[in-house]
């Protein structure tokens, strides 16, 4: 009986393996094309094991000054940075005050905050960018910051309330009792529990904030303002596109997402599952 | 001193919120009803009846095959795309609860929800293209030649192409939230069945599937409202070509406003995405309240 | 909830909506202040172009030459098309320029025509520019001219020093909105001599001496198709399409589709499609779309026998002098252009930058058109043995056989027409069964004369 369960598990876990190896096909020839001279690629597939592999793409990527990726990375930080830092602590004030104190209109200003999560983001640009043009925001990146900051709080605050709903409301009772201060209690008492969640907020708003490709064509114009996305879609020159350069570039695009995917995780799986378990 | 706790606590976030997301999404909803002569419902009407290929919502003269315009391309991307997210996501992450080196297959499968939007498309392009993609060579090792070309240059496959891509990328998701909804099956009730003798395949059907219930759901809607948005991997793969073939509603909102300054029609195609999104989001607004109780 | 957590809720709620209304207030006086800021700025910049006016006017009733080299340093932002190796080219150019003017700091940006299309009106709407010169297409410089976003250059370049009609492409009346830099020419049929003499191959007389020629390169060992098809956003197919349309239908039939007056569903547009141009897609001649510069190498390691591009290829492969070309036998027409440079009225140093855009139209040519740039100089001046020698015998193959030059017909068109085209050609090239709806398309979106 054992024994046959495990054979099975054996014939399981290979037929996934199998299956991961496909699925990350398509990932290991964009790997593939960004460390040969393309010419090879095309002639031979990325899939022949011989020819020459250097690190060539990646230095012209990252040296050319018409290509300035460089740039491209510092203002994707900038942006990415300040647009998770902004609205994981205006979330967490939000959530808090739907969790712990009592005002009337709780229940509708919930039930407002879901519907904002799900509005696509098509819907606002057009005003935003009226409203930008007249007050000189246009193409700067903070405009793209405090867009992108507010388009977090929702689902942030919603992330955030979940986390507090496990904390038992007890404990903040007793809290106030002892006449502390809602700034103590935040501190004291809510910060260390739901300090995972601020993790798991950051890191996920952090990688859609990176990825952002729509916000950031429509206010930002100038090359000298592009995030990285941009680069990577609009680098193409009149009679001359270099896919090898264009993988390559592709790859450092994605090696800060997945550098915060690997360190967190566990906290990132339990995010994307607090999403659909209710506490 | 609680009026101040107040004042920070709730307002400030709340102005932000006021400014730019309550604001701008009710002056688009004016926008898209308004013209120079005041209320009306022209740009609606004009965006729907649109009929050159790269515009239309609903193209006027449908063929064996795309283009048939941008509403349906989404109708059929979630027609064809839903379902596989769902079945391949709970197969999934049924079979990884019990398999050696799961992390590493959760892992790569994971690894589209980090991709940035734009960096999906050139893979898309990649997966597809005849010398160095992988489906046209599957295919023409199975010796269909029909589908061992470059299925983002053909009307018949472009679509399709971009579809199961899309699929490639989001069954992340789909996986992570089925593993969690399994992990919250309490085992009591599969110890029961298997004292009664069920076969792991009963089980699956008769005891795990209807507690996964809820959390379908939620998969769905959140898989729905994605595909409604859809929009870099569609610009960077096709850009909607070719003949029109893989237009998105909201590639066609960019196109009213970024190439030829149309804000009013660009409101509307964001107004109809709007409302078309609004259905997934009350079910799924619902299903929280629900569980809220 | 105490009475007094109740009176607070209060008191907070009526102070967000204060706060809420004061907000909304002072972002009404942030805009109708920074309105009147630009107000107060389009009035100096008037005060500023009439005193110019002034001084120019002195200073030819003085004689004085050209505007002296800036004394301190200025910084100039330049954007144009060229990424890769085309950049370097256009380098070139832009450090000629610095040799006699070390105060002029260049920064060269990569912008697509398209992308600038795409994302400058928007810029231009809000007062700002992103460079002090740009390249985009002519029909986009005028567009954005009569909206008053440009800076007229009338007076900066004389045009009969220019090949006949460039110039015309970028003027609105007597205003001249962008100075021509080099042409480029589509001018037929890459192919390699190395793979001709091979095989046996020579360059055909007539249509049927090209179709017999296509017949013996699709028998050769390892090629795919004998022509490689090109597609970039969909535009090589629309080239080889206009090189059919000139040599059958002639070159006045270019000009009457770009201004309208032929219709595409005209017969005779639908003659060459369905006689010269769709027989030889649906026998596979053409190979399916490639992204272009893929193309390229294919076509060079022999996977396709000839490829039909502008003369920028002479600059992308290994081994310029092994590379001829021959038109269709019967056109007597070749589309050329040339790129287009302007100055925003945006730009933070309009002299500096009209400065360096007449360099750009003149002086400047010259050099480009001496590296392997592939391009030929629009101003008459420049001598041809100044140009890199592969362009030599294009310039003479065409001058000699006495062809016109030609406007691009999509180029020309340009907007949404031009995007209409390219998505419609490259169905035609994958489904030539679907001719007479694309026909239909076109001409449903055409322009009217």
């Amino acid at each position: 009986m054992r024994r046959t369960v495990s054979a099975r598990r054996v014939l399981v876990s290979t037929a996934l393996l199998v299956f991961a190896a496909l699925w990350a096909l398509p990932f290991i020839g964009l790997v593939v094309t960004s460390l040969k001279p393309y010419s090879e690629v095309i002639l031979h597939g990325w899939w022949s094991m011989g020819g020459t592999y250097s690190l060539k793409n990646y230095i012209e990527a990252l040296q050319s000054p018409f290509y300035n990726l460089m740039a491209g990375f510092r203002n994707s930080f900038i942006v990415a940075t300040a647009s998770t830092f902004i609205p994981v602590l205006l979330a967490s004030l939000l959530a808090y005050s739907l969790s712990y104190l009592d005002f009337k209109g709780k229940t509708t200003l919930f039930v407002s905050i879901l519907f904002m999560m799900s509005v696509p983001q098509q819907m606002v640009v057009i005003p935003l960018y009226m409203l930008y043009a007249k007050i000189g925001l246009l193409d700067k990146l903070l405009g793209l910051i405090l867009l992108h900051s507010a388009w977090g709080v929702p689902w942030i605050t919603f992330f955030m309330r979940n986390y507090l709903k496990m904390i038992p409301s007890s404990l903040v009772e007793s809290a106030r009792v002892d006449g502390a201060s809602e700034t103590t209690i935040l501190m004291r008492i809510l910060i260390p529990v739901i300090t995972p969640a601020v993790i798991a907020a950051s890191a996920i708003q952090f990688t859609w904030v990176w990825g952002d490709f729509f916000y950031a064509m429509v206010f930002l114009a100038s090359p000298d303002n592009w995030v990285i996305t941009q680069r990577i879609a609009l680098l193409k020159g009149e009679y001359h596109i270099d896919w090898g350069l264009l993988s390559a570039g592709a790859i450092l695009a994605l090696i800060p997402p997945l550098v915060i995917y690997t360190a967190f995780r566990k906290y990132y799986v339990r995010g994307f599952a607090g999403w659909a378990l209710k506490g | 001193m609680r009026g101040l706790e107040f004042l920070v606590f709730l307002l400030l976030p709340l102005a932000v919120l006021g400014v730019w997301v309550v604001y701008p999404i009710l002056a688009t909803v004016v926008l898209s009803f308004t013209t120079s002569s005041g209320f009306s419902l022209g740009s609606h009407i004009a965006v729907v009846t649109e009929r050159s290929p790269l515009k239309a919502l609903i193209y006027p003269e449908p063929g064996p095959y795309p283009p048939w315009g941008a509403l349906i391309h989404n109708a059929l991307w979630i027609a064809i795309g839903l379902p596989l997210v769902v079945f391949l996501g709970v197969v999934l992450a049924y079979l990884l609860r019990e398999a050696y080196g799961s992390g590493a297959v959760r892992s790569v499968i994971f690894l589209g929800m980090v991709l940035p939007g734009v960096v999906s498309g050139l893979t898309i392009r990649f997966m597809f293209d005849a010398d160095i993609g992988i489906f046209p060579k599957l295919f023409s090792l199975l010796g269909i030649q029909e589908l061992a070309k470059t299925w983002t240059i053909y009307p018949q496959t472009a679509l399709l192409a971009l579809i199961l891509g899309s699929v490639w990328l989001w069954l992340g998701f789909s996986v992570t939230i089925f593993s969690a909804g399994l992990d919250a099956i309490p085992k009591s009730t599969i110890e029961a069945a298997i004292i009664d003798g069920a076969s792991p395949v009963q089980i699956f059907f008769k005891v795990i599937l209807p507690q996964l219930k809820p959390v379908t759901l939620v998969v769905t809607l959140m898989t729905i409202m994605w595909i409604l948005k859809i929009f870099d991997i569609v610009y960077v793969a096709t850009g909607g070509g070719p003949g029109g073939s893989s237009t998105v509603l909201a590639l066609i909102m960019y196109t009213y406003f970024a190439s030829a300054l149309e804000y009013h029609k660009a409101a509307a195609v964001a107004t109809i995405l709007a409302l078309l999104t609004l259905i997934p989001a009350g079910l799924y607004i619902k299903s929280v309240l629900a569980g809220e109780k | 909830m105490s009475q007094q957590e109740k009176r607070l809720t209060t008191i907070a709620l009526a102070l967000a909506v204060i706060s809420l209304l004061l907000g909304g207030y002072a972002l009404v006086v942030l805009q109708s202040l920074s309105s009147s800021v630009s107000d107060l700025q389009a009035t100096v910049s008037q005060l500023k172009t009439s005193i110019d006016q002034l001084t120019a006017r002195v200073s030819k009733l003085e004689g004085a030459a050209a505007a002296p080299p800036p004394a301190s340093p200025v910084k100039l932002v330049v954007i144009g098309p060229w990424a890769g190796k085309e950049a370097d080219y256009f380098q070139a150019v832009i450090n000629a320029y610095k040799k006699t003017h070390p105060n002029v700091e260049i920064e060269y940006r990569t912008m697509r025509a398209e992308d600038v299309a795409a994302v400058m009106p928007v810029q231009f709407a809000a007062g700002i520019a992103p460079g002090d010169v740009i390249f985009g297409w002519a029909w986009w410089i005028v567009k954005m001219g009569k909206e008053g976003h440009i800076v007229d250059v009338s007076g900066l370049i004389n045009e009969n020093d220019y090949i006949p009609g460039i110039v015309d492409q970028v003027k609105d009346g007597n205003k001249i909105y962008g100075v021509p830099f080099t042409m480029w020419l589509k001018p037929g049929f890459w192919y390699r001599k190395s793979f001709f003499q091979k095989y046996g191959l020579s360059e055909p007389k007539s249509y049927d001496e090209f179709v017999s020629l296509l017949e013996k390169i699709k028998g050769i060992p390892g090629v795919k198709n004998p022509i490689a098809t090109g597609d970039g956003v969909g535009w090589p197919m629309s080239d080889v399409t206009e090189h059919f349309l000139i040599a059958y239908g002639g070159p006045q039939l270019q000009l009457d589709l770009i201004s309208g007056k032929v219709r595409f569903t005209d017969p005779r547009v639908r003659d060459i499609f369905a006689n010269k141009l769709v027989p030889l897609i649906s026998k596979r001649y053409f190979s399916e779309p490639i992204e272009w510069t893929t193309a390229v190498t294919k076509w060079w390691a022999g996977e396709y026998g000839i490829y039909f591009m502008g003369t920028w290829i002479t600059g992308m492969v290994d081994d310029p002098k092994d590379l001829d070309f021959f038109p269709l036998p019967e056109a007597r027409g070749v589309v050329g252009g040339a790129d287009y440079a302007f100055v925003p009225k945006y730009s933070r140093n309009p002299d500096a930058a009209l400065d360096f855009l007449k360099f750009l139209a003149t002086e400047g040519q010259v050099v480009h058109a001496s590296v392997p740039s592939g391009k030929i100089p629009t101003w008459k001046k420049a001598s041809v043995e100044a140009l890199w020698p592969p362009m030599q015998s294009v310039y003479r193959k065409i001058a000699g056989k006495g062809m016109s030059i030609l406007p691009d017909l999509d180029d020309s068109v340009g907007g949404d027409w031009q995007k209409l085209f390219w998505d419609q050609l490259k169905l035609l090239w994958v489904n030539p069964g679907a001719l007479d709806s694309v026909l239909k398309t076109l001409e449903a979106s055409q322009p009217r004369p």
